[in-house]
């Protein structure tokens, strides 16, 4: 009797780690699709978010190596995250080229880049043991909330961006009810007919662009500076993608973004357990194929004939 | 006359491009402390020297076969960027079709190679019909497609298909009958490089720009509304597009694994230049021109290689290769800005003549 006791004890840490995880690895992808929705409601389709990550969790690490500071760590990621966000802007909305093309280009750049000033730092023979930080991103107790038994340590016991970008989802979905997500639905249903009622259509997608990069930057950093204590070659791997599908899949609505954001997390949480636990029947590469395997079937499920923003990555050039 | 100056406006900005990537490549060597002279000096050498070319030609050929396909499927608007995925099944279906018939004294070469494209046209089958029954992002699904090729190739070299032998995961060796051939003694140019620089490229050259069906593709590529009209299948286009596309990336992998590495490795594609992603850069440099692309494609392999000479002469790390390539896919987008006002200003003169 003690023993089923016992078991059930296991059972629940192990759906409580689960559940946590989930909640916890999903920061960086919310913070990142809720910051692309709103681009995205804009009529900008921003691939090289994945590129924003991926120079924000390397500029953070190679600061936070140096300095050990995390808050400059953060700043770097921000300003490196941001610099490529208004190249993709120079690129997409100035010269109003392929925003699709741009984008993948952009992200190739900032794989080249990362990969290659890492081995600049550290040389070309990366140890089997790679450098890692000290200290990275703690967990914050939110005071009192935090004491309620299962649900307190579930919700109120992450690090602070967690809280961040929950508030942020919601922050967003009144934004879009005000007047300014007014005009920035109507640029990105119908730019001309935005700009004749006399919305600067180019003024606010750069406006965009800017917040975003900043948040790209700051998700990405989160990969080396709070779940992992070092830097990875294309460490992002996908994530900026994935929130680009999870963002069809919300159907461009940031309080879905919650379901399909925390599922999506859930899914890779429970690879991760199942590679930890390490199943002899399951090998451990079909474990890792999941949460990619999950997005191309949920996009077959429940992406089909989702209508987005009439202009989404239409190139738009201004009438003189 | 109109055209010439265009293709020599073309043709000059491929040049500024190309020289005002590898001037930022400079301004980043000399800012991490190194000699920008001496290290481009290496990576020329490394190159272009007469000797090394034959192994600049060795490289270029992966890349040449899966730009091309690219050129055709960005030809009609499918954004294919899985071909880093397409590269790897192609690669290990034409090892595991290898590993199985090794006892049949025949040479099996060209039904591996059939089978290795096939398998990649296989692996771009489902995203194709997803982008055109569906209207589901292509881009997303080919790039979640190319994670799941490389673990589930993991996983055949370290499960089923792994040399009890070999101490890393990759599959037994190629037996000799059923390798390519190599074609010039004393080096290792094989057969297939001549295949794909003298079969595939004048095959897509005509297919493109000589076909009825070529003509479709650029129609479409160009204005989906007029393809329309046009009474042009436009869905078909779309999929048998992405599928030349995932044949051509998979026939790039059998060749890969026949003639060069004779097995199947994880590293079939070098990790500070991945295949499929560098063949984007080439199929975008090359305007979506097939003649372009075998050009580009030798160059591309030749800054790849001599990359690998700079880093041990000059101990500059290999990933420059990488960095010049995207920077000069940066700077090709702006030249698609300049030859547009550029092409514009040329007509108007020519109109106020």
């Amino acid at each position: 009797m003690e023993s089923f006791g016992e078991a059930e004890g296991e059972m629940n840490d192990l759906i409580f780690g689960l559940i946590y995880s989930s909640i916890s690895l999903a920061t960086p992808i919310l913070l990142v699709s809720i910051a692309e929705l709103i681009v995205e409601k804009g009529g900008i389709l921003n691939l090289s978010i994945e590129g924003s990550m991926l120079i924000g969790a390397f500029s953070s690490f190679i600061i936070a190596y140096y300095t050990n500071n995390l808050l400059y760590a953060s700043i770097a990621a921000a300003l490196s995250g941001l610099l490529l966000c208004l190249l993709f802007a120079f690129l997409t909305i100035t010269l109003a080229l392929d925003q699709m093309v741009t984008g993948i280009s952009l992200n190739l750049l900032a794989l080249g880049v990362t990969s290659y000033l890492y081995r600049a730092s550290f040389g070309w023979y990366v140890s089997p043991i790679p450098p890692r930080i000290e200290r990275t991103i703690a967990t914050f107790e939110i005071p009192i909330l935090s004491r309620i038994p299962i649900v307190g340590e579930l919700i109120f016991n992450h690090i602070p961006h967690t809280y961040v970008a929950f508030i942020m989802v919601f922050a967003f979905w009144l934004l879009l009810k005000t007047d300014l997500g007014l005009k920035i639905k109507a640029i990105g249903e119908d730019p001309e007919i935005a700009e004749t009622l006399g919305v600067n259509v180019n003024a606010l997608r750069y406006f965009l662009l800017f917040m975003e990069g900043i948040i790209a930057g700051i998700s990405g950093s989160l990969l080396s500076t709070a779940y992992y204590n070092m830097f990875l070659d294309n460490m992002t791997s996908g994530r900026g993608y994935v929130a680009i599908a999870l963002i069809i899949l919300a159907r461009w609505n940031p309080l879905l973004l919650f379901p399909t954001v925390y599922f999506f997390n859930f899914i890779d949480a429970l690879q991760l357990r199942i590679q930890a636990i390490g199943l002899a029947w399951f090998p451990y590469q079909f474990s890792l194929m999941l949460p990619y395997l999950f997005t191309i079937l949920a996009l077959f499920i429940m992406g089909r004939k989702v209508r987005g923003p009439s202009s989404l990555a239409k190139p738009y050039r201004r009438l003189r | 006359m109109l055209v010439n100056y265009l293709l020599l406006t073309r043709f000059l900005l491929i040049l500024t491009v190309i020289g005002s990537a590898f001037i930022i490549g400079a301004v980043i060597i000399a800012l991490c402390g190194g000699n920008a002279l001496l290290a481009f000096y290496w990576l020329f050498h490394g190159a272009f020297t007469p000797m090394l070319i034959p192994e600049t030609l060795i490289r270029a050929t992966p890349l040449l076969l899966i730009s091309e396909g690219l050129v055709v499927a960005f030809s009609a608007r499918m954004w294919n960027i899985g071909a880093e995925g397409q590269f790897y099944i192609g690669g290990v279906s034409a090892a595991i079709f290898c590993v199985v018939f090794k006892y049949v004294m025949l040479p099996l070469q060209p039904i591996a190679l059939l089978f290795a494209g096939l398998s990649g046209a296989l692996w771009a089958l489902a995203p194709s019909i997803l982008k055109v029954r569906y209207g589901i992002n292509e881009i997303i699904t080919t790039l979640m497609l190319n994670y799941i090729a490389i673990y589930f190739v993991s996983y055949l070299l370290q499960g089923p298909f792994r040399d009890p032998i070999s101490m890393f995961p990759e599959t037994e060796s190629i037996p000799t009958h059923l390798q390519i051939p190599v074609v010039v003694s004393g080096t290792r140019l094989h057969l297939g490089v001549v295949f794909s620089f003298l079969v595939i490229v004048p095959i897509i050259y005509y297919f493109l720009e000589r076909t009825n069906y070529g003509l479709k593709i650029k129609i479409l590529g160009a204005n989906p509304k007029a393809a329309q009209y046009s009474k042009i299948h436009s869905g078909r286009v779309m999929i048998q597009s992405m599928l030349i596309s995932g044949f051509l990336a998979g026939l790039a992998g059998g060749i890969e694994v026949l003639a060069v590495q004779h097995k199947m490795r994880l590293e079939l594609s070098p990790s500070y230049c991945q295949y499929g992603y560098t063949g984007i850069a080439i199929a975008l440099l090359s305007y979506l021109n097939p003649i372009l692309t075998a050009f580009i494609s030798i160059f591309i392999g030749g800054l790849i290689n001599g990359s690998m000479t700079m880093h041990r002469m000059a101990s500059i790390p290999v990933g420059m290769a990488n960095i010049i390539q995207s920077l000069i896919m940066v700077f090709i987008l702006i030249g698609y800005y300049v030859e547009d006002k550029l092409s514009w200003r040329v007509l108007e003169r020519l109109k106020g003549k």
